[in-house]
């Protein structure tokens, strides 16, 4: 046995993230550890790492117990963690950000040349390729995520830990780090792969462990188990196959034409946008993130000013309005960051839900808030859209994520307006607040409203959307109907694929 | 005014030594900047060491002991802040702005304390900084002149500008020290202990600042005023971001400013109002960094326009 952890426990003040936890793995094996958001894996990984010390329970290595103060005690002895966040500095070359605290040097000095020769031996030994030289910020994700990949793999590591690798990475650059994964462990490296996408677990992990409530449910073989079993068992209940009814659709209520907008450079440039939007049917804007849905979303609310292009909402030309102006026209907007643009995180959550009705009847009247209106409505929402929190006053910082969105979903859809706006509405949420969430934008449009709905995610927008635009390079790069369409067409449109071949991840 | 060679070199010198106490400074902001902290206590670390290394040169008599007063005292300011700021989390304009109101007021009164004075105190007991005379040299014209009355701290803060560029770009513990300050995050991940690198570097950079201090009060001339300063820790900061935090680059922003201030000190023996020669360095500034601020945006412009091509 390489690594046991056993019988792990760890509490946050009353909450107990891992109980009893055990886990096992073995030399070359791929071990994935799969729960929703707050089930534990995160912690029980940041205990295996030593960033944080158990209740209780043991770690052992090669039969031996080992205890694990600091990250450097974990890496000391071989365990390394790609995390989900790079820790790359920028605006260094790749050779150093690897050799970083291991360089040879000659006396005090660096020496480039040697570091740069051994990133490159390194690369080629387990088939990464990097150039040592590039700069790291001019480095796309997937190659960044390959650099962390070189850098742990440099200090010798032989247990690899991945937390939530794919997040961040477009579908061909999955299926390099799934590669990449396959190779490791065939070359003797034991990996832990954290992840809530199931089909990855298939497709790569020898076994798999099903986290909980803090408490392993399962441990099973690939082999033995099936995505349906693994959901089930994440979630404790079975979650319901949605049925769509097919569109009403009615008039249009947004309508963009030649919108374009030159950007600072370094980001994203629109080039003559054309879209609509019609009562009853929710419409999707698919893409790897960062090719320009962002700005088109900043540009519809009135938070960026563009360059050309007409805006209609609801009959209403919105063309240049201020933000204020088009939300009173029409248009609700869920933000695709739910801290920075979503909410006030050092707000109460009652204020929070308030955020801009507050000059309105019955929430004010003559400039004085009518707090009793405002906290009955603040309960509504959250009683409604089962959002957990224990008072109407504490921060919106405190909520979990899911919650925070949940909240920031009730307060836009409860707007009643006749265009909702929804960016990325479930990233990094757990799939009960997230069928809660795609459960409220269907209600929505079966009223006869619009949704129009930025994901990153294909299996949201395959589920959920009438109608999609494929967003690439600041372009809209085709528009497909539900149905007519399969992942694997989008996601090579996702690449600019009609227009040339897929990029890797080299560039 | 007489444009000879002869004035030019004396303009070029008096450059010089109007040079080095800011570049001592900025060199201390670049560091700092290197590390992400922002340190705007250099003022107070600056008059600390200004007024320390003449309370030591009053009773020690002793040139070195008065240098090395000067650069502890510095330092002592700047850990101090360091200590609130890298380790108790306070905020680093709050506490770097006390620590500058602090030494200020604390010095007015100790000078009053200690030497029973107000506002100037200068004594015959005195010693200033030895003055370099390179041997032959000044005999040469121009160069002669360009040379003379430096001190060995005016030489000393060239070189360390040349020896940080080396540590900073070439050295192991330099590069260490600047991936502390590009991601302290992932630099902290790795193992390495942040916060004691940014402790020893605003401590260090207390140390020049001490250094540039004492070359105020015992280079040219051998006194302290109140307020000997007169804002130079300020423009420190100015002139690092010019300077781009590079020792090299900052070499030239205060080499800029240096200039300013020799040429507002030149225009003092001619009729405009002193009023308006003193503000010369001052406004110098404002329109340096407004300058840099249209070039680069100039520059992004360029970088938009070719992106669109």
């Amino acid at each position: 046995m390489l690594l046991r952890m056993h019988q792990i426990s760890k509490s946050y003040g009353p909450v107990t993230a891992n109980d009893q936890v055990s886990i096992e793995l073995h030399k070359g094996e791929i071990l994935a550890i799969v729960g929703e958001n707050g089930a534990g894996k995160s912690t029980l990984m940041k205990i295996l790492y030593g960033l944080e010390q158990p209740d209780s329970g043991t770690i052992c290595l090669n039969d031996r117990q080992v205890v694990f103060h600091r990250p450097s005690d974990a890496m000391a002895q071989g365990i390394g963690m790609v995390q989900q966040h790079f820790m790359l500095f920028g605006s260094m070359t790749v050779a150093e950000n690897v050799v970083y605290r291991k360089e040879t040097r000659k006396g005090l000095f660096m020496d480039h040349r040697r570091n740069q020769a051994l990133v490159r031996e390194l690369s080629q030994r387990y088939h990464l390729p990097v150039d040592p030289q590039a700069v790291v910020d001019d480095c796309p994700v997937g190659l960044q995520q390959r650099i962390e990949i070189l850098k742990i793999l440099y200090q010798d590591a032989h247990i690899i830990i991945f937390d939530e690798p794919s997040a961040v990475l477009t579908p061909l650059e999955v299926e390099d780090l799934l590669k990449t994964m396959d190779q490791l462990s065939r070359l003797g490296k034991s990996i832990i792969l954290i992840t809530h996408k199931l089909h990855e677990v298939m497709a790569v992990a020898h076994r798999v462990v099903v986290m909980r409530d803090g408490r392993v449910i399962s441990a099973s073989d690939t082999s033995e188990t099936s995505l349906e079993k693994m959901s089930y068992e994440m979630v404790g209940r079975q979650i319901p196959t949605r049925r769509m009814t097919p569109p009403a659709v009615g008039n249009p209520l947004l309508e963009v034409a030649g919108l374009s907008l030159k950007g600072e450079p370094g980001t994203i440039t629109l080039h003559d946008i054309h879209l609509q939007l019609r009562q009853g049917e929710i419409v999707g804007i698919a893409g790897v993130s960062g090719n320009g849905q962002s700005e088109l979303i900043r540009c519809l609310a009135g938070l960026q000013a563009y360059d050309a292009g007409q805006v209609m909402l609801n009959g209403t030309d919105v063309t240049r309005a201020s933000a204020g102006t088009i939300r009173e026209a029409g248009l609700a907007h869920i933000p695709e960051d739910r801290y920075a643009w979503g909410s006030a995180p050092a707000a109460t959550l009652a204020e929070n839900a308030l955020v801009g009705a507050e000059g309105r009847p019955p929430f004010s009247r003559r400039g004085i808030l009518n707090l009793r209106q405002v906290n009955a409505h603040a309960a509504h929402l959250i009683q409604g859209y089962g959002v957990k929190a224990a008072s109407l006053f504490q921060q919106m910082a405190s909520l979990s994520g899911g919650n925070a969105q949940k909240l920031i979903a009730a307060r836009e859809i409860a707007r009643k307006t006749p265009v909702l706006i929804a960016c990325e509405p479930t990233r990094g949420i757990d799939i009960g607040a997230m069928e809660y969430i795609h459960g409220q934008l269907i209600e929505k449009r079966d009223q006869g409203d619009g949704v129009l709905l930025v994901s990153s995610e294909l299996s949201e927008i395959m589920d959920l959307c009438d109608r999609i635009y494929v967003m690439f390079e600041g372009r809209l790069n085709g528009e497909f109907i539900r149905g007519e369409v399969d992942e694997k067409t989008l996601g090579l449109y996702m690449l600019g694929g009609n227009r040339h071949a897929p990029q890797t991840a080299l560039g | 005014m007489n444009l000879s060679p002869e004035y030019l070199a004396v303009l070029a010198n008096s450059t010089i030594r109007m040079t080095t106490p800011i570049l001592l400074v900025t060199l201390a902001a670049a560091l700092c900047t290197r590390v992400k902290l922002f340190n705007i206590a250099l003022e107070g670390a600056m008059i600390a060491g200004a007024f320390f290394s003449i309370v030591a040169n009053y009773y020690t008599g002793s040139v070195w002991l008065s240098v090395a007063a000067g650069a502890v005292s510095g330092m002592a300011v700047c850990g101090l802040v360091g200590f609130c700021v890298v380790h108790l989390k306070a905020s680093a304009v709050v506490a770097g702005l006390a620590a500058n109101t602090l030494m200020t007021a604390a010095t007015t009164y100790l000078l009053s304390i200690i030497f029973n004075t107000k506002g100037v105190f200068t004594h015959p007991s005195l010693v200033s900084l030895p003055k370099i005379t390179l041997p032959g040299v000044s005999r040469i014209p121009f160069i002669g002149t360009l040379f003379s009355g430096l001190t060995p701290l005016d030489y000393l803060a060239f070189g360390l500008a040349g020896l940080l560029y080396v540590f900073l770009y070439k050295t192991v513990p330099g590069f260490r020290l600047r991936a502390v300050g590009i991601n302290p995050e992932a630099a902290r991940s790795l193992g390495t202990p942040v916060e004691r690198w940014q402790l020893l570097t605003i401590t260090f950079s207390g140390l020049l600042c001490g250094l540039g201090g004492c070359l105020l009060s015992m280079g040219t001339v051998t006194l302290f005023i109140q307020n000997i300063t007169s804002g130079r820790g300020y423009i420190a900061l100015a002139a690092n971001t010019l300077g781009q935090s590079h020792p090299l680059g900052v070499l030239l922003s205060c080499g800029f400013f240096g200039f300013s201030q020799a040429v507002g000190n030149a225009l003092q023996n001619t009729a405009l109002k002193t009023q308006m020669t003193f503000s010369i360095p001052y406004a110098a500034t404002i329109i340096a960094l407004i300058a840099f601020h249209l070039y680069t945006q100039h520059k992004k412009k360029k970088a938009k326009e070719a992106l669109l091509h």
